[in-house]
Parts: C-alpha cells; sequence; structure tokens
C-alpha cells in the first residue's frame, strides 16, 4: 500500500477538517467560499481526491436502485382486508343465488373435498414404505414398480379432482374480481411449471423419491388454490363479503 | 393541482371498481423499493400492506396539495420509520457526531470503490445502521432533500447531513474493492 503524502494545503490536519464536508462537497451544498476552499484542497491532496470520488460513484449508484416488484399474494391480501371492511357500492348488483344453486355448489365442493382428501390419505400411506425402507434417495429395485404404481394412482386421484375443480371454476370465473382472477391464473401457471419440471425428473429416474415428493406437493398445492377458489366464488355468490375475504386471504397465502 | 390525482382519489374514496387496484399498481413498486431498504425483505411485505390498508383508510383526507405518489411516499416513510423506532432503542442516539476513526479513509492514491454493482450495494446497504441507512435511503436514493428529511425524522439539518456522510463512508468501507497484494 502506497502512503501518498499530502502535499497540498495544510497536510493531514487539513485533511481532517475537509473530510467531514466531503459529502455536502460532492452534493453541491456548500456555500461558494466553502466550497472554493474545499475544492482547492482536494485539487492537491490525493486521499481526499479519491474520497470524493468514491463518494460520487456511490451516489450514482445509489440513484441507480430502482422500485421493486412485490409478490403477488401482497394484492390479493389487502384487496381481501379491504373487502372486508369496505361498505356495499351503491347500485352494485349482488345476486342472491337459489337455494337450489347454493346446494349444489356447496354439495360439489364437499364431494371434491372428500375425493381429494382421499387422495391425500392414499399418498401419505404410499410415502411411508420408501421413507421407512432406507435413508438414500432412490427405492431399492424390488420396490421400484410398486413405488412407481402407487404414484400412477395417487396421481389419478389427484388429477380427477383437479378436472372437477378446473369444470367448476372455469365456468363460473366471471364471478371474480379480474386481477384477483389474472394472479390466481398466475400463481397456477407457477405450479403447472412445477408439475411439468417433477415429471420430467421422474421420467428421467422413476424412483427419485424428491422428485415423486415434489410432484405430489405441486399437485396438493394446485388442489388447494382451486379449493379456495371454489370456496370464493361460494361466498359471493352467497353475498358473504367477510366469507369472500377469508377465501381470498387464504388464497394469497397457496401462492 | 394535478386532477388525475384527484379523479384517482375521489373513485377510491367512493370504492369505484378497480381504482384502489389501480392506485395500488401505479404506486406499490416504489413504495416496496422503500420499506425493503428501510426495514429489510422480511417485514417490507406486512409493511406494504399497513401502507395501503392506511392509505384505503385516510384517502378522504386527500386534498391535492402534494402529488398522490408524495402523499403515499410519506405514509409509507411515517409507518417505517415508526416501525424501525418501536424496534430500536439506538434509534434515538442519532446524533451530529461522527465515529472518532474515519471509516474507511484511505492513504492510496485513486478510489477503493469501483464500479458499483447493484446488488452488492443493496447488500452493503443492509449492513447499515438504521439511523443513517434511512437518511442515506431518503437522500441519495430517493432524492429528498436535507430540510425534508429533518422533518419527516425529527432531526436537524445537520444531524441529516453527518448521518448521510456516515452512510456513505461505511458503504464505501463494505464496497472497497480488493487492493493487489505488493509482493516485497
Amino acid at each position: 500500500m502506497t502512503d501518498t503524502t499530502d502535499t497540498g494545503t495544510g497536510g493531514t490536519g487539513r485533511c481532517d477538517e475537509i473530510q467531514p464536508r466531503l459529502s455536502e462537497f460532492v452534493d453541491g451544498d456548500l456555500e461558494m467560499a466553502a466550497r472554493a476552499s474545499v475544492d482547492a484542497h482536494v485539487r492537491d491532496c490525493a486521499r481526499c481526491s479519491a474520497l470524493v470520488q468514491d463518494l460520487n460513484r456511490i451516489r450514482q449508484a445509489a440513484r441507480s436502485l430502482g422500485p421493486v416488484d412485490p409478490p403477488a399474494h401482497v394484492w390479493l391480501e389487502i384487496a381481501g382486508q379491504i373487502h372486508q371492511s369496505a361498505p356495499e357500492a351503491a347500485g352494485s348488483p349482488r345476486r342472491s343465488p337459489g337455494a337450489a344453486e347454493r346446494w349444489q355448489w356447496i354439495g360439489l365442493a364437499a364431494a371434491l373435498l372428500v375425493s381429494t382428501a382421499g387422495a391425500y390419505l392414499y399418498v401419505h400411506r404410499g410415502r411411508q414404505a420408501p421413507a421407512a425402507a432406507t435413508a438414500v434417495s432412490t427405492a431399492t429395485t424390488a420396490s421400484v414398480d410398486a413405488f412407481t404404481d402407487e404414484l400412477t394412482q395417487a396421481m389419478t386421484h389427484y388429477e380427477k379432482a383437479i378436472g372437477q375443480l378446473e369444470t367448476l371454476t372455469k365456468g363460473q370465473d366471471g364471478a371474480l374480481d379480474p386481477l384477483v382472477a389474472a394472479t390466481l391464473q398466475k400463481n397456477l401457471t407457477t405450479i403447472d411449471d412445477a408439475i411439468a419440471e417433477s415429471r420430467t425428473a421422474l421420467t428421467r429416474d422413476p424412483a427419485s423419491v424428491p422428485a415423486r415428493d415434489s410432484l405430489l406437493d405441486a399437485l396438493q398445492r394446485k388442489v388447494s388454490v382451486l379449493q379456495e377458489t371454489v370456496a370464493l366464488m361460494n361466498e359471493i355468490r352467497k353475498g358473504d363479503q367477510a366469507g369472500a375475504a377469508r377465501a381470498v386471504s387464504g388464497l394469497g397465502r397457496q401462492s | 393541482m394535478d386532477h388525475g390525482d384527484l379523479a384517482l382519489a375521489e373513485r377510491c374514496r367512493t370504492g369505484a371498481t378497480g381504482a384502489f387496484e389501480e392506485l395500488y399498481r401505479a404506486h406499490a413498486p416504489r413504495l416496496f423499493g422503500l420499506c425493503c431498504r428501510l426495514v429489510g425483505r422480511t417485514e417490507a411485505e406486512d409493511l406494504l400492506q399497513e401502507v395501503f390498508l392506511s392509505a384505503h383508510r385516510k384517502i378522504g383526507q386527500y386534498r391535492g396539495d402534494s402529488a398522490l405518489g408524495t402523499w403515499l411516499f410519506r405514509l409509507a416513510t411515517n409507518l417505517c420509520v415508526d416501525h424501525l423506532r418501536s424496534k430500536s432503542s439506538r434509534w434515538g442516539r442519532m446524533t451530529d457526531a461522527l465515529p472518532d476513526d474515519p471509516i474507511g479513509v484511505t492513504t492510496t492514491a485513486g478510489g477503493v470503490v469501483g464500479v458499483v454493482d447493484r446488488l452488492d450495494l443493496e447488500r452493503a446497504l443492509a449492513t447499515l445502521p438504521e439511523g443513517c441507512r434511512t437518511v442515506f435511503v431518503l437522500h441519495d436514493v430517493e432524492g429528498l432533500e436535507h430540510h425534508e428529511i429533518g422533518t419527516l425524522l425529527g432531526i436537524a439539518d445537520g444531524t441529516s447531513k453527518s448521518q448521510l456522510h456516515k452512510a456513505r463512508l461505511r458503504l464505501r468501507e463494505a464496497l472497497a474493492a480488493p487492493r493487489p497484494v505488493v509482493s516485497s
């Protein structure tokens, strides 16, 4: 490290006097006389000149720090809380569903919950065999076929539940706020990407426990998002604002 | 007076469909950046929600004396500062004094900070003490003047200037490029 002696005005004592003012100097906040004095010193002092150079670089870099996009769920949670607290807008149409239609919705949602719970229990039972058998990430050769069969059957249950839920939501998505619907679609796309990646991993290594767990987690997440969507649509149709807000909040946690 | 801001505020106040969402989309990224840099990413999401829920409650108070973005910015800054104050007893000890040992002063010729990478700066910013970090973010990132910072934070202009200088010196130290080894 080269020690460069200040050959300018006043030596290191002058530097101690000047340096606390260098931020004001680079910001142009000094009065004319003070600015001229600091400028004269900086021109002759390598140490203070280096500090001015660095302070300018930091200032310029700070100006380039821009906005940061918040996660999608933040808006969902804000919207849910506002929906819960806001009074009805004047003249906003709020259709009261007939009793038959209401029970149709509730019945469908209940049936889906049952089938999904069944799939979850099936998968949970199926998970225990590989975990108990080994601490390594692949099942033994003898159990690969059974592993694949159980995974296939679990996926069939999940995909059936997902299909039924998607049919329900696609027919009724006009009930949702357009932005909530768009955010939901974006979240579902992210989950679909995770499902595709896990399927690809399983194609390469059919006995991979991490890939299987990742796929089943993604399928469960998709079911959860769709269930919450159905619940939200139910609440909107019933005219239950508090329930709708809770459902939106639940959707925010799924993303 | 921006009539567009007044019109949007009125639509938000009356609960017009999509109005508050429009407000959120227009201003959330800037405010989230502010919250992240002042309180850290972990707490920034909750604070951003508080900002907009508070704005929703208070939108009827907006009179158009400033831009709507400025009004929201002040709201967000106050909430962040209150949050920092509630967490830290050190906040109240922000003074004019600089540390006894000048931080990062080098005896070498030439600067020690090379081209500053944005991510490096964000990381270095997170290591600063809360008081000088807040002043740096408000002045150098957000472009506020010292008298505005003084009003927001309840400090003197001189304190704001010295805290800014302290922040920059600490960042300089954190961002200093590795120095070449000189063989004897």
